[in-house]
């Protein structure tokens, strides 16, 4: 198999370039990752992220053939050759296919990511019904990879104060949450033209979401709870 | 004060964007329903107070619709400060004479009718 | 927070993106957007011509016949078309009509094509 690899050392500081590299599959490749891993074993200077190695933990994220996506559920049989991984797009590189996540973060811990409630709690635990319990189906799920928010174009342009597709699903996932009691305070911050509104509703986000989620749809969400919240 | 606010604009531009389909609508209808659209049509309807205050609506809107727009694209591409607000000044001094003259033009023709 | 990638390069070459349709969509609404306000000014001009005086009306069209004139036409038409229907693609959208993601890449199909075929048909009936 034909893989590409932007490589780039930091230690030399030398502009980022694209090394090919052959490799014959063996019958254990199923998932990108597999050969990725081989590769380091031939070439151990070649560095990228990763851990669960079944898309749950969200650190192999890539730009894969043109596309963002995690590499250890990337089936091999579906890519084309040569397969072409680039690092998560507008991110800085620190080396190779890692990059430096901490703005990606820190949109994170801006929207309060944590439940809010100053209510004295119960004596064992705050109760959902179903449909209350249901409505944080296709939120909850997302692993914080950045395949979306490396992808989305608003992003790119401004990504200092664009909170970004993966930070506004997690906000909606707390703003709908019926044991959530600051929802006024949450979308009170999210109504600006950067936080929220520099999304154009492309989705892109949507498109590469690994765990199947639509950032898109909670945004569209949270403009709706804001339209009903100042009307 | 908040310069750039977050909803109010995205509400106003989907406020115009439907207005400007409702005109589009009319637009339509005065090309396919009734006799061809010669000069004595056209003038007719244009100069009468309804049709003149159609107009003006008409080219507020798209200004409206079109500095809203413009001023996304200058905020996702233009970072640097000064250039930022020039770029917007122009835009916004442009549109806004664009709507005072068309509404001066409406408002001459009115008074010639009458 | 400082980051530790100061002078750190990034990878945002837009060649080497494979953009999904509802980018294009997307691009193209915004392309057509721009089209049609630096032709704003030439709408304000037609109305002013068309109503000074039925010579200047009449003159409008053999005005359109002309290359240059007729290609500009054919280029704000489909700007038009492509950002109209754009446009009630994301108003539908806006109130949760097909914001699920198969249905959106069908409608960004649909709008880049009908407004492709809008254009074209306009260009052979100028043509014609
Ligand atoms: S929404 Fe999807 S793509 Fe975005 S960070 Fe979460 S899991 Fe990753
Ligand atoms: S829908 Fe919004 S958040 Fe998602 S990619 Fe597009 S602009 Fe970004
Ligand atoms: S290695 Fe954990 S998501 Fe891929």
């Amino acid at each position: 198999m034909h893989i590409r690899i932007y490589r780039y050392d930091p230690e030399t500081g030398a502009q980022p370039h694209m090394q090919d590299y052959t490799i014959e599959l063996e019958s254990g490749d199923k998932k990108l990752l597999d050969v990725l891993m081989r590769l380091k074993n031939i070439d151990d200077s070649l560095s990228f992220r990763r851990s669960c190695r079944e898309g749950v933990c969200g650190s192999d994220a890539m730009n894969i053939n043109g596309r963002n996506g995690l590499a250890c559920i990337t089936a091999l049989s579906t890519l084309k050759e040569p397969v072409v991984l680039r690092p998560l797009p507008g991110f800085p590189v620190i080396r190779d296919l890692v990059v430096d996540m901490t703005q990606f973060f820190a949109h994170y811990h801006e929207i309060k990511p944590y439940l809010i409630n100053d209510d004295v709690p119960p004596e064992r635990e705050r109760l959902q019904t179903p449909e209350q319990r249901e409505r944080l189906n296709g939120l909850y799920e997302c692993i914080l990879c950045a395949c979306c928010s490396a992808f989305c174009p608003s992003y790119w342009w401004n990504p200092d104060k664009f909170i970004g597709p993966a930070g506004l699903l997690q906000a909606y996932r707390f703003i709908v949450d019926s044991r959530d009691t600051a929802t006024a305070e949450r979308l009170a911050y999210l109504d600006d033209v950067y936080r929220l509104y520099r999304c154009r509703t492309i989705m892109n986000c949507t498109e590469v979401c690994p765990k199947g989620l639509s950032p898109s749809h909670a945004i569209e969400g949270i403009r709706l709870e804001l339209v009903r919240a100042s009307s | 004060m908040r310069v750039f606010v977050g909803q109010r604009a995205w509400l106003l531009q989907r406020a115009s964007a439907l207005a400007l389909l409702l005109f589009l609508a009319l637009g339509a209808a005065l090309l396919l329903v009734g006799p061809p659209l010669t000069y004595e049509r056209w003038h007719a309807l244009a100069t009468s107070l309804p049709g003149a205050v159609i107009i003006v609506l008409l080219f507020a809107a798209l200004s409206l619709h079109g500095w809203i727009g413009a001023r996304d694209i200058v905020l996702d591409y233009i970072h640097s400060m000064p250039a930022r607000l020039s770029v917007l000044g122009i835009i916004a001094v442009i549109l806004f004479a664009i709507v005072i003259r068309v509404a001066l033009t409406m408002a001459a023709h009115l008074s010639l009718v009458t | 927070m400082r980051s530790p990638t100061g002078g750190a390069p990034k990878f945002l070459n837009l060649f080497h993106i494979r953009f999904p349709i509802g980018a294009m969509a997307s691009i193209g609404h915004r392309i057509s957007g721009v089209l049609l306000l630096i032709g704003l000014p030439l709408l304000a001009l037609t109305l002013e011509r068309s109503l000074s005086s039925e010579v200047a009306f009449e003159s409008l069209w053999p005005a359109v016949a002309s290359p240059w004139w007729g290609l500009l036409l054919v280029i704000l038409v489909w700007a038009a078309a492509q950002h109209v229907l754009a446009g009630v693609r994301h108003l539908l959208m806006d109130i949760g009509i097909g914001s699920p993601l198969a249905q959106a890449r069908t409608s960004a199909w649909a709008v880049i094509l009908t407004a492709a075929i809008i254009a074209l048909a306009t260009a052979i009936r100028w043509l014609a």
